[in-house]
């Protein structure tokens, strides 16, 4: 059925495939740029992907200005601040994120910093709160899991008050998304298989989202079915690069469904999880993703049972929910992957916190039932 | 209905709400749990860009207060896109959740202040709308206690002269 008012947005060009990277430097030219800042972590450098960025600038016309390697595992304001500067000092003209969503993260603010010329980016919390121009802005993902590489938004803790700020505007839409296997098959199996969760995540709260639409729901689809298919593949095989492009793309389709459907009460409590307890937000929705299923079986449950096929389960809530815990069982029995939020290290005590911090995340708001303090405690109760 | 009638509307439903959120403010526990935790100072608007009617609200001692027409230095704004999509939540055809969601208002400000204001909101549309509106408007319909059917009923009796009041500070 098709909703009475939806909105739908995804100007950013793909570039998927085997050696994808190699077209780095004539993306660039395409966008009028001549001189990259790179912006990853030391995770990304350690592993030799930067290596590769370099290597595909040779006999090219542009050239890396500097590499910013210091990026936190929460992209935070000074890191943006610190990009901002870099991209000054060294007379840069484009933005190239290597890496996971804290990466993509920074310099998504660094990009608010440099298109405002002002480093207040509490300033521009909410939605849609800044129009100017920015500079061109390039992501190679090497997870597969944020889809921060097709989404509108970002999230940058602030240090001065230790809160995390939320931002989005279509200004923060990577200008081309690459996609290579070659930058993900380092990925440890562990974070694969979390950062796979999180994409299936992505993809099944998008479609139950209260904010899902026809574009949206293909995408959730399309995501869900290569996940299902080459998830346990590339945690079993990292360096199988047909598995990892499949990820690499099923991480991309959940960003595009969920930058325009949003998400809901799996990613409130995960996201307060992080906060509270600092478990990592894959673990979080991996846990967390079949008990929200359930929540919204009432509301949702349509949608649920449509997704029990694409799930390769029977056509029914309960096939649905079935099939992502037999999938996160497996995982759980390949690289160790927490069923429960008590083998993730959260303790009964914390919950209470997890609750409140989540009902004040915005993805309450998309979710199709209502979520008070009560509601997430039970979930979270439940996960425990 | 034509701009200007459209715009008359909205800023009647503005004013109502702003006396309604004095009101339950005063009265109604479950708002002053709401705002318990807020910053003494706080205030959050509402209004319709680019240059439509507009309210700010502000938390002085656990109590929501009207701070005139207009923005007032607001922590958090809910702003409607235009007169058509603020006309939509404003007269009860849908909830506060949907406008959102149909990208007919955006939420500039921290969201955690945004989640805070809109379930205040919330409460208050408790009081203020029919129960048909709010079945149909709320994810989770309220059930009524009599202590709330007696708030709703002085909410509603009070409604013309709160606002009477908070038209004169314009």
């Amino acid at each position: 059925m098709i909703p009475e008012y939806y909105e739908f947005a995804c100007p950013t060009k793909i570039i998927s495939g085997f050696k994808a990277l190699s077209n780095l430097p004539y993306e660039m030219s395409l966008l009028g740029a001549a001189r990259a800042l790179v912006v990853t972590d030391q995770g990304v450098a350690g592993a030799g992907l930067i290596k590769r960025v370099h290597a595909v600038f040779e006999g090219a016309d542009g050239v890396i200005g500097a590499v910013y390697d210091e990026t936190p595992v929460d992209s935070g304001s000074e890191a943006v601040r610190a990009v901002a500067d870099a991209y000054r000092g060294h007379e840069c003209d484009c933005l190239v994120a290597v890496g996971g969503g804290s990466c993509i993260d920074t310099a998504k603010g660094a990009l608010i910093v440099l298109a405002e010329d002002s480093a207040d980016l509490k300033a521009y919390q909410g939605a849609e709160r800044f129009n100017k121009p920015t500079c061109p802005f390039i992501v190679v993902p090497t997870t597969a899991g944020t889809g921060s590489e097709a989404t509108l938004a970002a999230v940058i803790r602030d240090e001065a008050t230790r809160t995390k700020m939320a931002l989005t505007s279509y200004r923060l839409f990577p200008d081309v998304a690459i996609l290579d296997p070659k930058m993900t098959v380092t990925m440890p199996p562990h974070i694969t298989a979390a950062t796979g969760m999180d994409a299936l995540t992505h993809a099944v709260e998008a479609y139950c989202s209260l904010q899902k639409n026809p574009m949206s729901d293909a995408f959730s689809q399309a995501a869900i079915r290569l996940i299902m298919r080459h998830l346990i593949d590339c945690v079993r095989n990292g360096g199988d690069e047909q598995a990892r492009l499949a990820m690499a793309n099923a991480a991309l389709f959940a960003g595009i469904s969920f930058s325009n459907a949003m998400i809901g009460v799996v990613h409130a409590l995960a996201h307060a999880c992080g906060g509270v307890c600092r478990i990592p937000h894959g673990v979080a929705n991996a846990v967390l993703l079949p008990w929200g299923m359930e929540y919204n079986a009432g509301k949702a449950g349509d949608a649920l049972a449509a997704l029990g096929p694409v799930l390769g389960a029977d056509a029914t809530v309960t096939g649905a929910i079935g099939a992502v815990r037999d999938l996160r069982a497996r995982l759980g029995e390949l690289c160790g992957l927490p069923e429960t939020l008590g083998a993730a290290g959260v303790e009964a005590e914390q919950l209470d916190a997890i609750a409140r911090v989540a009902i004040d995340d915005g993805s309450v708001t998309y979710n199709p039932e209502d979520v008070t303090y009560d509601d997430a405690l039970g979930i979270l109760k439940n996960a425990l | 209905m034509g701009y200007r009638a459209k715009k008359a509307v909205v800023a009647a439903s503005l004013l109502a709400l702003s006396t309604a959120f004095e009101t339950v403010s005063k009265r109604s526990p479950e708002m002053r749990a709401e705002i318990a935790r807020w910053n003494d100072g706080r205030a959050f608007a509402m209004g319709v860009l680019p240059r439509g009617p507009a309210i700010t609200m502000r938390n002085e001692g656990g109590r929501l207060r009207y701070a005139g027409p207009g923005y007032h230095d607001p922590d958090v704004k809910i702003l409607f896109k235009n007169v058509d999509n603020a006309l939509l939540p404003l007269t009860g055809r849908i909830g506060a959740d949907i406008a959102f969601v149909q990208h007919r208002a955006a939420l500039h400000g921290e969201v955690a202040h945004g989640m805070q204001t809109s379930r205040a909101l919330a409460i208050v549309q408790t009081y203020l709308l029919p129960g048909f509106i709010l079945r149909r408007t709320f994810k989770r319909p309220p059930r009524l206690s009599a202590r709330q059917w007696f708030l709703k009923a002085w909410v509603m009796g009070t409604l013309p002269f709160g606002m009477a009041v908070n038209f004169a500070k314009r």
